[in-house]
């Protein structure tokens, strides 16, 4: 067994090294380190055929309770097919949304219905990006906020970059509140049991509190920045929001789409439909409403990504059926001395030092199994401990320009407009606020679980 | 040659590189581009010179750094891509210019006129040159121009296909050494003369 440690935690460091160099796409990486998975750690150190079923995960995909809760949640190792089959949904009714201009009208709509005023802008952009993050990914809520921004950055003459930087916060911050916002809360969502319901009255309740300190603490850092150029907002002409619509119909039917998919989310412990089953419909439902345009959402749907997350889920899974995960569990374990706040301070803070500078989707993948054996053998709260590892993957990736995709997307449409955002210049506002938030979080935590 | 003069040149710290591409630029009337481009840029897109001049050339940290979805944040990437686009965009509008460095054998490829070189420099001589731009010793100058050269080398790599120096990638390459500045300037301005006229007999 502890040559397959060895190889699994060789593989795992690999797959990491291959991903933060980008020597190759990260989806050729995992992959890549998964079929190294496959084939030595349980091929050749474990000699384990059901390892490799395990692994893989196929049977779930043809289990009732994949499509339909019935009775109690079950955890499962492998490929979390739930996860890949959600997140593939809701690209595809993403890809719809925007072809129709959806969220460059929404952009578009609030700044005028604020008269273009610079400050105004500011915070209903912050609280658009964490409410649109909390239904639809961060990455895309920034592709298009960031774009809106820039543009209307130019027109009214002001500087994109202290808006840019709060939107990237607040949309991390909002996709922290629920299941479906985040990568790390779909994957902890879907393999710990939890629901749209779960993640919203327990990460809800400290996203929306941070969200009222952030907003503020944002105004305060950029308000000299946003005054020294505020206007009437009539400097130039702005766009007419109506004219980021491409064809109405499709508008109304993506907007219909999206309601009924926070509909579903929000009743999905109600009505135990899974996320994997309200991806599925809601792919379907978008591709149908698009007609001829279908097979151009599909080719434009982010495959890599989805192979992404298969080759990370074989590569974790190798460190969970090795049982060297177990072995972390026992080391934080010691180190907190079974207390089970020390556990919880340790899991939100070291997940949050981690993610400002690791990928936090494979950090998150890789702790879920910690959290399980700590939970086992320590006698920690596993809830308090999910709660724990969701804030501090989703916040701590804030810190850094790199922690986050959002970060890195933000931030690449920004230096593409003329207004590259150094390390020193992202750190010094988005690190405090990443210490306040999980600070705030912490806080919460040992008040409400303690 | 019919169509628009482009000349690329790629060099070596110390080489010369500059001199001679200035010198190629005056003989030919044609304007130069190096860092000037960034004040081009900066007054189109209404942005602050000195701010883009802090990522000019500046290869990929890729600690630091990363891309998602095509999405690159490292702002030397975005700046390159600028200066990429500005050389299309003249090489599109049929003018003729000199090009220092900025990948510009890879991005004008497929440009008929483009004439690609590549100088290089026997170390010593490198040394001496360098020493006379103001480095105090030779450790100092030896230090100077590999860290230039690696900058420059990854920086290339990064965006093109073909690798910084291999002459398989440009028309030319010269080691300026032997001739000197302007005697390897001469024999350049020849060369670029004969593709000239080989351009002009080929006309119908």
């Amino acid at each position: 067994m502890l040559i397959a440690q060895v190889s699994a935690v060789a593989i795992f460091l690999t797959m990491f090294f291959l991903i933060v160099t980008e020597k190759v796409e990260r989806h050729i990486a995992t992959l890549g380190c998964g079929f190294l998975t496959l084939t030595v750690v349980f091929g050749l150190c474990m000699r384990s055929g059901r390892a490799v079923l395990e692994a893989l995960s196929l049977y779930s995909i043809f289990q009732p309770n994949f499509w339909y809760q019935m009775g109690a949640a079950t955890t499962s190792t492998g490929i979390n097919w739930e996860t890949i089959t959600f997140i593939a949904g809701m690209m595809i009714m993403v890809e719809g949304m925007a072809e129709s201009g959806f969220f460059r009208w929404l952009c578009m709509e609030i700044a005028k219905l604020v008269h273009y005023r610079p400050i105004p802008i500011f915070l209903t952009f912050m609280v658009m990006s964490a409410v649109l993050s909390m239904f639809i990914d961060s990455i895309t809520v920034i592709l298009f906020l960031a774009a809106v921004t820039v543009e209307l950055a130019r027109l009214l003459e002001l500087d994109p970059v202290p808006m840019i930087l709060s939107e990237i916060f607040c949309a991390n911050l909002g996709g922290s509140a629920t299941m479906c916002g985040d990568p790390p809360n779909i994957i902890i969502g879907t393999s710990l049991g939890y629901s749209f319901g779960d993640f919203i009255a327990n990460t809800g309740l400290m996203s929306a509190i941070s969200l009222g300190i952030i907003v503020i603490y944002f105004y305060f850092c950029f308000r000299k920045d946003l005054r020294s150029s505020d206007r009437t907002g009539q400097s130039r002409s702005c766009p007419d929001p109506k004219e980021a619509i491409t064809d109405r119909r499709s508008f109304l039917v993506s907007c219909l789409i999206f309601g009924c998919a926070v509909v579903l989310l929000i009743t999905h412990a109600q009505t135990r439909l899974t996320v994997s089953c309200i991806g599925t419909v809601i792919a379907l439902a978008t591709l149908i409403a698009a007609g001829p345009r279908a097979k151009g959402i599909l080719m434009r749907l982010d495959y890599k990504t989805l192979l992404f997350f298969m080759g990370l889920f074989v590569v974790v899974s190798g460190l969970e059926q090795t049982g060297v995960l177990e072995l972390l569990a026992a080391l934080i374990g010691r180190a907190s001395g079974g207390n089970a706040m020390l556990i919880a301070a340790i899991i939100i803070w070291g997940s949050a030092a981690a993610s400002a500078f690791i990928d936090n989707i494979p950090f998150s993948a890789t702790m879920i199994p910690v959290i399980k054996s700590l939970a086992a053998v320590q006698g920690a709260d596993l809830h308090t401990m999910a709660w724990a590892l969701s804030m501090g993957t989703d916040i701590g990736g804030n810190a850094t320009p790199i922690g986050a995709s959002a970060n890195v997307v933000g931030t690449s449409i920004a230096a593409k407009s003329g207004h590259a955002i150094s390390w020193g210049r992202y750190c010094k506002v988005m690190a405090p606020a990443t210490v306040i938030v999980i600070f705030i979080s912490m806080l919460v935590i040992f008040v409400r679980y303690f | 040659m019919s169509e628009p003069l482009i000349v690329a040149l790629g060099r070596e710290f110390g080489s010369g590189g500059h001199e001679i591409a200035r010198s190629l630029a005056k003989r030919f009337s044609l304007p130069l581009y190096e860092k000037n481009m960034l004040e081009a840029i900066a007054q189109t897109r209404e942005l602050d010179v000195e701010h883009l001049a802090r990522y000019d050339e500046q290869p990929k940290n890729r600690l630091m750094y990363r891309t998602v979805k095509g999405f690159s944040n490292a702002p030397g990437d975005a700046l390159a891509q600028m200066q990429f686009q500005y050389l299309r965009e003249q090489a599109d509008a049929g003018r003729s210019f000199v090009v220092v460095g900025r990948c510009a054998e890879e991005v004008l490829r497929d440009r008929p006129g483009l004439v690609s070189i590549f100088v290089l420099a026997d170390r010593d001589f490198k040394l001496a040159r360098t020493m006379e731009r103001g480095a105090e010793t030779t450790g100092e100058a030896l230090a100077i121009m590999t860290r230039e050269d690696r900058r420059r080398r990854l920086y290339h790599d990064q965006f093109c296909k073909g690798k910084w120096g291999d002459a398989r990638n440009y028309d030319l390459t010269v080691n300026s050494a032997r001739l000197g500045i302007e005697g390897t300037a001469n024999i350049l301005a020849q060369y670029i003369h004969a593709r000239t006229s080989q351009g002009e007999a080929d006309k119908p």
